[in-house]
């Protein structure tokens, strides 16, 4: 009984852990933007949380320099499972212009799984409820998966 | 005893107003505080249910106990700090409803309330994170800055007037008593200051903005809880929610009790409404508009505004 | 048992110390003989104390006894008595418990100090000393016991030689303690010169109502003279350097007993001896001395950067609540005052075994210096966490009750005069309590807790010899708070009727009818308040814990959720730095709390100026102190 609730809470309370990977800012802006009034993503349940052990979706944006590659890695490791890894924008998911330059570790997949990825540069706040969405149901899954 | 009454003591721990529904009240009490934050900010807010999701949902996760930290106190420290809240609900009168009369006072109640926080302070300590030890240190000033105004507050209330002459006393049976004959502590105007202290001491007992300086996620990544995941977190959030319940419980008893319909139960659902509206006065509406205070400020506020007007009630009481 | 047999018992309790600590020097370097004739002294002593409890304590008898059987002739007691009411034996117990729980912990603790030969020897006349002020019935006997006692802890606190803090310790104690000394010694000749007896019962008798100006010093005297030796306020800053520089289980004793032999002094002195106690103008000096001790010493306490320094300042602090209390002067202050003292003798003696565990295993007790040591000395913890939770007063622990009591007593007061300034007394100790759980929740995580410092790795549990005493005095903390009514009705109002009811006390010694004859009113003048005006029921809450725990756990439990188990230092279990590599990094005791500081630092950089730990800086105040009592009682006491 126990585990059917709880396995629906999963996709009800997705709490977020915000990772900047050599961004521009221009999508942690609009990640901001979708808790604001107009967008509220907290109607959804979504939060951001202060550390990663809270968190259950990693929301990483920026091609991945090498200088955050080693931070990037260790925090996604400290989230408990079940979790989500979601990619913000072009930057993780291909490297946008910042492709070939000798700082850039990216793409985000050549390291870790991901589960979605949301494009766009940056991304509009519709494009971020909806991939963040996506990221909830797959939580579910995870979460019915486990054990 | 006879099976009765074992019976009818089993339902006042475990179901009401014990275990059970002191955890639903309690996420009530966080859902709507959540919901009219959120339409004071003309958003639409999460649902009523958003606590108890949140709960069910870190219940299911991974629970990661860090390699640098000291496991027993770790894993206990969540839970002794929930039972211990859960037992103090039951001490306090509900609309003249008491589960178990004559265990403890105020000045109990007022140090059974600290063993929720230091149990929360050395769990996150015993976490080994720097990052929960200045949590730790922050949330130790937060019981520093609330406990001179809250024992003023007793004080006041546990002295009053009566048109027979004084009455000085600690028991909650007493001062319901009292309330019932001469009218709720709250039009009383000598103890109108008291009550706007105890209206600002209950966000900073209970953590809650703008007075969160221990948990402050922004700064110090929630602090003593940064290392907690799974279900120890969950029994932490869930002692968060359950402090309003107990708080705002707390305030009615001193000010709002001996409202009385001639229905217990009439009684009991009526201060229930009441420790709706304290929490939507004291806390919603606090965070709404304000901003979280430093450390050094809130000590100040607390030590010189809060105390001041505690002490200017339980002066009036005293001399009037 | 009858009264021939029993009423020896007292004598020989004593005697027996004093005796063990000459045949511990005379067996020389065999250390298991030594053990075993300390151990046995200790323990011969504090059972026949226990043997004790049932005629004084239940029957209620008082037991007089006179050295070399020189009784009282012709209504004057020349001979040295000995007598036992239930105030003598509450403290002989509580003196009795520490000095033999002390004595076992102290067999392997000082297995690393050199000079262990002379160790016992002063340890013994240490605790013979102490027990013969508290069982004596003579004024002088008293004195000569108090200098015994100052010099044997003296050189104890000078124990680790090689420690240049310690031997300044000792110097200082013994140049303020000297002051003391002094005074006391001056009121006692005074009070010869006017009485021409030094028993105890008979002066009682003749002294209240004939108060002259002599008298007046005499008394001032003598309070200063005990009131030094308790080391309140402004004696306290001695204290801190001997209770932080002595070996612990020393520490036990000068901060667990010897105090309380100071606080014995000034309840004989103004309860029974010139029964000053009823006047407002003493019962204000009492409280306020009481309440400044309390608050300064914890705020102090909060600056330390050492944990025997810190629990140092704390059992002044502990001191001053147990002076408000008497100084309240009804029968709920005294009650709670005499439970504060055993409760004090017990969590502070296990705070401060605990530390010197700590100092055992680690080699220091320097706050900064240490961390996380949970995860390397888990039974030390448990220990340190029950003996902290009981000196803050978290419920159910003992230092709640006795605490709880207080502020019934202080409220109370305030109803029966109708001044504020008694209730104000009731805040003070509240923020006291609330600042000693800050103190203690600093030593938690800077020791205890936090991360562990390398150097550390190698720390570990104390010998199971160290650690029984230390289970034992947990163990009495934790039933002393959970039986509270057991406590009162067979120990603590015992002794507290002892306290405000002279007659029999006086009666014993010299015959009956000698009190009615020379005493001017025989009514007790302590206020008969013994109403509690709150609830409060620790085995009901203790319960109800308990059950409300089972059935989180059993829901927990059936909920089958995830455990971490692993622990291993891989990235996923280190502690989260931000995405930084995790490195040694700990919050040391010195950061905690910084708004409090911040807010507070004109009083504290003000607290930590004045304590310059210079000697004669002390002497002056202790000087000062003893002026202005003197000068406080003629301008209020005539």
């Amino acid at each position: 009984m126990f585990k059917k609730l709880i396995d629906n809470a999963a996709a009800k309370s997705p709490w977020l852990f915000h990772i900047n990977a050599g961004s521009c800012n221009g999508c942690d802006i609009e990640l901001v933007a979708v808790l604001t009034p107009r967008y509220d993503a907290e109607r959804l349940g979504f939060k951001l949380a202060g550390t990663p052990r809270h968190a259950d979706i990693v929301v990483v944006s920026g091609p991945v320099t090498v200088q955050s590659l080693d931070r990037v890695l260790r925090t996604i490791e400290q989230v408990p499972d079940p979790k989500v890894i979601v990619t913000l924008g072009s930057c993780p998911r291909s490297c946008n212009v910042f492709k070939g330059s000798y700082s850039v570790a990216g793409p985000l997949d050549k390291y870790v799984p991901i589960d979605v990825s949301i494009a766009g540069c940056a991304p509009k706040p519709e494009a971020i409820i909806d991939g963040l969405a996506l990221a909830a149901k797959i939580l579910k899954e995870k979460r019915e998966a486990m054990k | 005893m006879d099976i009765m009454d074992i019976v009818m003591y089993a339902v006042y721990i475990l179901i009401f107003p014990g275990a059970l529904f002191t955890c639903l009240f309690g996420l009530w009490l966080a859902g709507i505080d959540r919901k009219v934050v959120a339409r004071m900010q003309k958003r639409k807010g999460p649902p009523l249910s958003q606590p108890a999701w949140d709960f069910l949902k870190l219940c299911g996760k991974e629970c990661i106990v860090p390699a640098g930290a000291a496991r027993g106190v770790y894993l206990a420290a969540p839970y002794v700090g929930l039972a211990s809240l859960i037992v103090t609900v039951l001490f306090i009168p509900l609309g003249g409803f008491r589960a178990f009369g004559g265990v403890a006072d105020t000045v109990v109640i007022l140090y059974l309330l600290t063993i929720p926080t230091l149990a929360m302070i050395f769990g996150g300590s015993a976490s080994g994170s720097p990052f929960a030890g200045v949590g730790a240190s922050r949330t130790m000033v937060s019981i520093m800055s609330y406990e001179l105004p809250l024992i003023l507050v007793i004080l006041a209330v546990g002295k009053g007037a009566t048109p027979e002459g004084y009455y000085f006393t600690f028991s909650f049976d007493q001062i319901t008593l009292i309330q019932q004959v001469f009218g709720p502590n709250l039009f009383d105007w000598r103890l109108i200051p008291a009550a706007v202290a105890m209206l600002l001491v209950i966000p900073c007992e209970v953590g809650q903005h703008p007075f969160d300086v221990g948990e402050a996620e922004t700064e110090i990544c929630e602090g003593p809880l940064v290392e907690y995941s799974g279900k120890p977190l969950a029994v932490f959030k869930l002692s968060h929610a359950i402090k309003m319940f107990v708080m705002t419980a707390l305030f009615c008893a001193l000010f709002l009790g001996g409202i009385t319909t001639g229905m217990l139960w009439l009684d009991v659902v009526l201060t229930l409404v009441f420790c709706s509206v304290v929490t939507l006065v004291c806390m919603s509406l606090l965070h709404a508009i304000s901003a979280r205070l430093r450390v050094e400020q809130l000590f100040k506020f607390f030590w010189t505004v809060v105390s001041g007007l505690a002490l200017a009630s339980l002066l009036l009481v005293w001399f009037c | 048992m009858t009264y021939d047999v029993y009423m020896h018992f007292p004598v020989i309790a004593i005697m027996t110390l004093f005796v063990g600590a000459f045949l511990v020097t005379l067996v020389g370097k065999k250390e298991t003989a030594r053990n075993i004739i300390a151990g046995a002294a200790v323990l011969i002593s504090l059972t026949l104390l226990a043997l004790l409890v049932k005629p004084v304590f239940v029957d209620g008898q008082i037991i007089a006894y006179w050295m070399g059987n020189w009784e009282p002739v012709e209504g004057y007691a020349i001979g040295i008595a000995i007598e036992i009411d239930a105030l003598s034996l509450f403290f002989g117990l509580l003196v009795a418990i520490a000095v033999a729980l002390s004595c076992f912990y102290s067999f392997r603790y000082i297995k690393q100090d050199d000079a262990r030969g002379s160790f016992f020897t002063l340890y013994l006349m240490l605790g013979g000393g102490v027990m013969g002020i508290v069982l004596s019935g003579d004024l002088f006997n008293i004195y000569v016991m108090l200098e015994v006692m100052t010099f044997a802890a003296v050189g104890l606190t000078a124990f680790r030689t090689w420690n240049p803090n310690a031997r300044e310790a000792a110097f200082k104690y013994l140049v303020v303690g000297s002051i003391g000394s002094t005074s006391a010694l001056l009121g006692t000749a005074l009070v010869y010169a006017q009485c021409h007896t030094l028993n105890l019962a008979q002066i009682s008798a003749i002294l209240p109502g004939n108060m002259n100006p002599t008298m007046v010093l005499a008394f001032a005297l003598l309070f200063a003279g005990f009131g030094c030796k308790s080391f309140m306020f402004p004696f306290h800053p001695i204290a801190a350097d001997a209770h932080g520089a002595a070996p612990s289980s020393v520490s036990v004793l000068i901060s667990g007993v010897f105090t309380k032999t100071g606080v014995y002094g000034i309840i004989r002195v103004s309860y029974f001896l010139f029964r000053t106690m009823g006047l407002t103008s003493m019962q204000t000096m009492l409280v306020f001395i009481g309440c400044v001790s309390m608050f300064v010493c914890v705020t102090m306490a909060l600056n330390q950067h050492d944990f025997k320094r810190l629990l140092a300042f704390h059992s002044i602090s502990q001191i001053g609540y147990i002076l408000t209390s008497l100084g309240l002067c009804t029968a709920l202050g005294i009650a709670g005052g005499l439970y504060h003292a055993i409760n004090h003798t017990l969590f502070k003696g296990l705070l401060f075994l605990t530390a010197g565990s700590v100092l055992y295993a680690t080699g220091t007790t320097y706050l900064e210096k240490l961390g996380g040591l949970a995860r390397k000395m888990p039974k030390t913890t448990i220990l340190f966490l029950v003996g902290a939770f009981s000196i803050s007063g978290i419920p159910p622990f003992n230092g709640f009750y006795s605490k709880w009591m207080i502020y019934q007593a202080s409220f109370e007061k305030a109803a029966e005069t109708g001044s504020i300034g008694y209730g104000l007394v009731t805040v003070i100790c509240v923020v006291t309590s609330v600042l000693t759980l800050a103190s203690f929740v600093k030593v938690g995580h800077s020791v205890f807790f936090g991360q562990l410092r390398p150097e550390l790795e190698n720390a570990k549990d104390p010998p199971l010899g160290m650690r029984i005493p230390m289970w034992i005095m947990a163990a009495l903390c934790l039933l002393t708070g959970l039986f509270p009514n057991i406590m009162l009705d067979y120990a603590i109002y015992p002794a507290t009727n002892a306290v405000y009811d002279t007659v029999p006390y006086i009666d014993a010694a010299m015959g009956s009818g000698y009190a009615a004859e020379h005493l001017l009113s025989t009514t007790p003048f302590v206020a008969q308040l013994r109403t509690f005006i709150g609830a409060w029921n620790p085995i009901s809450w203790l319960l109800l814990f308990i059950i409300v725990l089972a059935a989180i756990f059993f829901v927990s439990v059936s909920g089958k959720g995830g455990r971490g188990r692993a622990l291993e230092p891989d990235a996923k279990h280190a502690v989260f730095f931000g995405g930084e590599e995790a490195e040694y990094s700990h919050i040391s005791g010195g950061d905690l709390f910084w708004g409090f500081k911040h807010t507070m630092r004109h009083y504290l950089g003000f607290m930590s100026r004045v304590h310059t730990g210079v000697t004669n800086d002390y002497v002056l105040w202790g000087v000062t102190a003893l002026a202005a009592i003197i000068a406080y009682c003629f301008a209020f006491m005539l």
